[in-house]
């Protein structure tokens, strides 16, 4: 997951590492998916989100569609 | 002999406490510890220790190294990476845009994330304060589908 000045530049990326251009966030939506995952990480009582968990988290930041899927 | 239940519930508190020892280790030395040092620092022998850590790595938030050192205790990367993060006078490495953003999620701290460019190197700084990212200009690209993360998480 990297970081990009623009459109523009992700596209340059993945010609230049002949990739299919992947999922795209804003920078408000990493943070946002940053403290969904990592803020209770320090809690004694932490376990890893489930499949549903997760897609829920990132359906709750706007991240939907096949891409995001986990399962299946 | 201990019973399976009863097995399984050790497991389960070293597990619990190696995980938050691999944190708080992280968090005070800004590097991870060695195999040997969590031992130590738990008080267990090596041979209990190594197989908890390969548990762990069932959560996907721990990856080790071909040596069974760590490389990934997430947020935080056992080796320096492009996403340095710093926090007052302590730094860390995160793997990726979103682990550098987590660490000062997860430590609830303001933070510089001298960050750049995927494409062109162009230096791109975030900073969090007061729970929030500041500047937000940018765009994150994660190139692998959800439902692949963890087939290459080194890619990824």
């Amino acid at each position: 997951m990297l970081l990009f000045r623009s459109e523009q530049h992700v596209n340059r990326w993945c010609r230049q590492w002949n990739r299919r251009r992947g999922g795209t966030l804003t920078l408000h939506q990493g943070w946002r998916l940053a403290v969904e995952w990592y803020s209770d990480r320090l809690s004694s009582q932490w376990r890893p989100k489930t499949t549903a968990e997760a897609e829920q988290a990132f359906a709750g930041i706007g991240l939907v569609g096949d891409f995001w899927k986990l399962a299946g | 002999m201990p019973s399976k239940l009863t097995r399984v519930r050790e497991e389960s508190s070293l597990d619990s406490d190696l995980r938050l020892y691999i944190y708080r280790f992280f968090i005070r030395h800004g590097r991870a510890p060695w195999v040997a040092e969590m031992a130590k620092g738990l008080s267990r022998p090596t041979k209990e220790v190594k197989p908890a850590l390969v548990r762990l790595t069932g959560t996907h938030a721990f990856v080790l190294e071909g040596n069974g050192e760590l490389w990934r205790a997430a947020p935080f990367s056992a080796v320096p990476t492009a996403f340095p993060v710093k926090i007052g006078r302590r730094s860390w490495y995160g793997n990726c845009v979103w682990d550098a953003l987590g660490i000062p999620a997860m430590l609830h701290r303001d933070a510089r994330i001298d960050a750049s460019c995927g494409c062109c190197n162009y230096q791109m700084v975030l900073n969090v304060k007061d729970g929030h990212l500041v500047k937000r200009e940018g765009i994150v690209h994660i190139a692998v589908p959800a439902r692949h993360w963890y087939q290459d998480i080194v890619f990824t």
